[in-house]
């Protein structure tokens, strides 16, 4: 007992040592997701988010009057446009902010000369903005599922849940894609401007840019879907449309095609290449970041 | 004779021995048992039959009430119709019916009736091609059975219930699930009400048959909710229709039917809400729908553009992705959308109602952009429910030019959805506790996190090792 006491106080003065991997991680992740909860644009977009989910979901609720047929596949059909637009512009500059702003208020100097590795800091500040994400859409969809429930009597738990899981993931994404995005930019009104032309690429520019080739060069069902499937928008959108009708007929031929051919898997499709968009920015952004000399 | 009886001895022992039922513990007998009990009672009598299994086909040739709720199953064993009925005047009642042929050139039945005055009463049929089959039988009663059809794909499946020339005849309260259709060939003046048909593929199908009420029906996840076609004056009355899906699913189809009423239904979540082909086909007759609820279905009316004559009243359309649309080329305005100065309301509808009389003060004419291309284009549906979808039809209100003819016009569109009183009971509410919890939960994570975060303070935060 007594040996391992002093081993310990042996090992842990010699100070400089990097704390274990995980400490550090999660360090940063406080510091940062401390930062967020204090900033503007955190409050605003938790607050615009909340504003326009109750206001669709009361919006698509009037109408049916005491019918009781609780319409939350089409509240999630109004929420999907909503959340299509805000989820991505919240975390692309969420994440372009991160690590260009600290470079150009100079205080990134004083974070890697922390007894940290550069990788520590991009994923510790990783998980704090993922962790401030997740906090605002649980905010916005809280209370949003209040309204549905007070409103209708809530039909359709699973599948809120399922779309509030859906939207975390996508955010994720959207929020890898920011980081590495920031990494590469030596200022924060590039990273923003990138970030913005991102959202703005994978919102309307690549859906309108493959509805055009579709019909202009008659991609058939499965290349339609495939690079649709590629769009982390869509694979959301398609995800949650057949968590919640178990098919995507909804979505004409390519939806029937998908739901015929890869039957169970479909889901699994949709949420890898959600995955994939997490993954693959956050590694290049590690390696991009761990690699450049420059601070 | 002497061989059938042989024949019997021997199944009787053999089956006696290998298996007894799990329910009653009696070993199934031949069915010839039930056959020589009707043999020996007299012309209106009623047959209890006792408890236990009863294998074989059964073939009713005198006017007797056979009872079964003392725990009677007859078995088809896999052959042929289970109960065939050639007298009339028979009740059927409490019977539990399974497994016919599955073979589709015999159509095989649970029950099958070719006389007239028959009444099969609270029967549980199961794994049987056809389940209640009514051939020339006129001024049946078919009340409260339940049926469900062979587990096969379901182009191979039969009718849970089919009428075939049985005119004046009842069929309510009956529930049918995973059978083709619910099917009425050549019969007039029949009583459909209160049944419920899911999972298979026409909840209801008419086909020639004329001057009936249908009421108070509920119609789930089939292809089509109630398909009308070559029937004329029908009256489709407090019907509930929803999540009737598939490539071509509709709530309500018609083809070719005159002076049909449509009143007080719930259309809900389907791929199409009504579907008009050609209806009404003759001169001087018409289609009448009014106060019918049509919500979150993919298209809430969808017509041939040769569709003509129809009136729209009362009805509300409430968000539909696409409230009506053309199959096909054309428009829609051959029909009336109002009647005497009262329109339909519609959710999207972006007028005002400035003099406060509850009808709009400019006419409502949809035009969907996106809705004109996924006529010509149908692969670009996998683009709804996106911002590239607003984006379109931002750009047509803002460059004019682009925007599409209107599909159709109301004149005098509802600026409150108008009060429709369904009749049928409406599953609802009892989810509320469970939603209510999940705000909750999802309110306590975000609350949590930040107080559980938020209680350390400062960076970098000293270490305990340091502070020993």
């Amino acid at each position: 007992m007594s040996a391992i006491t002093s081993s310990r106080a042996d090992t842990i003065p010699s100070a400089p040592a990097a704390p274990p991997l995980v400490r550090g991680i999660t360090r940063f992740a406080r510091r940062e997701f401390r930062d967020a909860l204090a900033s503007k644009w955190f409050l605003l977009y938790t607050l615009a988010f909340t504003v326009l989910a109750v206001g669709v979901s009361v919006l698509s609720l009037s109408g049916v009057g005491s019918h009781g047929f609780a319409g939350f596949g089409r509240t999630a059909a109004g929420l999907l446009n909503l959340i299509m637009l805000v989820v991505p512009l919240m975390a692309l500059t969420a994440g372009a902010g991160s690590i260009a702003g600290e470079r150009e208020r100079g205080t990134l100097l004083y974070l890697l000369a922390q007894p940290v590795s550069r990788t520590q800091v991009l994923l510790g500040k990783y998980l704090g903005l993922a962790a401030a994400l997740v906090c605002s859409l649980c905010v916005g969809f809280g209370v949003s599922a209040g309204v549905l429930a007070w409103r209708t009597g809530g039909v359709g738990i699973g599948a809120y849940a399922m779309l509030v899981g859906f939207t975390a993931m996508l955010a994720l994404a959207m929020l890898s894609l920011g980081m590495l995005i920031s990494v590469i930019s030596r200022r924060t009104t590039v990273a923003t401007g990138l970030a913005l032309f991102a959202w703005l690429a994978l919102v309307f520019v690549s859906d309108l840019g493959l509805m055009a080739s579709s019909v202009l060069l008659k991609l058939r069902v499965q290349e339609i879907f495939g690079l649709a499937a590629a769009n982390p928008l869509q694979s959301f959108k398609m995800a949650v449309i057949v968590n919640m009708n178990a098919s995507l007929d909804v979505l004409g031929p390519v939806g029937a095609y998908a739901s015929n051919t890869l039957g169970a898997g479909l889901p699994w499709v949709l949420a890898s290449s959600l995955v994939a968009w997490t993954l693959v920015p956050l590694a290049l952004a590690v390696v991009l970041f761990a690699r450049r000399g420059s601070v | 004779m002497r061989l059938a009886g042989f024949g019997i001895l021997v199944s009787l022992v053999a089956t006696a021995v290998v298996r007894a039922d799990d329910r009653t513990g009696v070993a199934p007998r031949p069915v010839s048992v039930v056959t020589e009990m009707i043999e020996h009672a007299e012309t209106g009598d009623e047959i209890h039959v006792p408890a236990g299994v009863y294998e074989g086909n059964l073939v009713i040739r005198k006017s007797v009430v056979l009872d079964g709720s003392e725990g009677a199953v007859f078995d088809g064993l896999g052959k042929g119709t289970v109960i065939e009925v050639l007298a009339e005047g028979v009740t059927i009642r409490a019977c539990a019916i399974r497994a016919s042929g599955d073979d589709v050139t015999g159509e095989p039945a649970g029950i099958r009736v070719v006389a007239a005055d028959a009444t099969i009463e609270s029967n549980t049929i199961e794994d049987t091609l056809f389940g209640i089959d009514l051939k020339q039988a006129p001024d049946a009663v078919i009340r409260g059975n339940t049926i469900a059809g062979k587990d096969l794909d379901p182009g191979r499946r039969g009718d849970g219930i089919r009428l075939w020339w049985s005119h004046g005849s009842t069929v309510e309260c009956n529930t049918v699930r995973a059978s083709r259709d619910m099917v009425f060939w050549y019969s007039e003046n029949l009583r459909i009400v209160r049944n419920t048909v899911s999972d298979s593929r026409y909840g209801l199908h008419f086909m020639y048959s004329h001057d009936t009420v249908l009421e108070e029906n509920d119609l789930r996840a089939n292809s089509v909710g109630i398909y009308l076609m070559y029937s004329n004056r029908i009256t489709l009355k407090g019907n509930r229709l929803t999540n009737n899906r598939g490539a071509s699913g509709y709530g309500i189809g018609l083809k070719d039917c005159d002076d049909i009423a449509i009143t007080g239904n719930a259309l809900l979540a389907n791929r199409v809400g009504v579907y008009i082909d050609n209806s009404p086909s003759s001169v001087d007759s018409t289609g009448l729908f009014e106060s019918n609820m049509i919500a979150f279905n993919e298209i809430g009316l969808l017509a041939t553009p040769n569709t003509h004559d129809n009136v729209f009243t009362r009805n509300a359309f409430v968000e539909n992705e696409d409230p009506a649309a053309t199959h096909g080329r054309g428009r829609l305005v051959s029909n009336t959308f109002a009647r005497e100065g009262v329109g339909n309301y519609w959710s999207d509808y972006a007028g005002f109602d400035l003099d406060g009389d509850g009808v709009g003060d400019v006419v409502y004419e949809p035009k969907s952009l996106f809705g004109a291309m996924l006529a010509n284009e149908p692969n670009l549906r996998l683009f709804v429910h996106s911002p590239a979808q607003q984006a379109i039809e931002f750009t047509a209100r803002a460059l004019p030019e682009l925007r599409p003819e209107s599909t159709l016009i109301d004149p005098s569109p509802l600026a409150e959805p108008p009060t429709i009183e369904l009749t049928l009971a409406h599953g609802s509410g009892s989810g509320g506790w469970r939603m209510a919890l999940l705000a909750t939960g999802l309110l306590s994570t975000a609350i949590g996190c930040v107080v559980v975060v938020g209680v350390e303070r400062g960076l970098p935060e000293p270490k305990t090792g340091e502070r020993a």
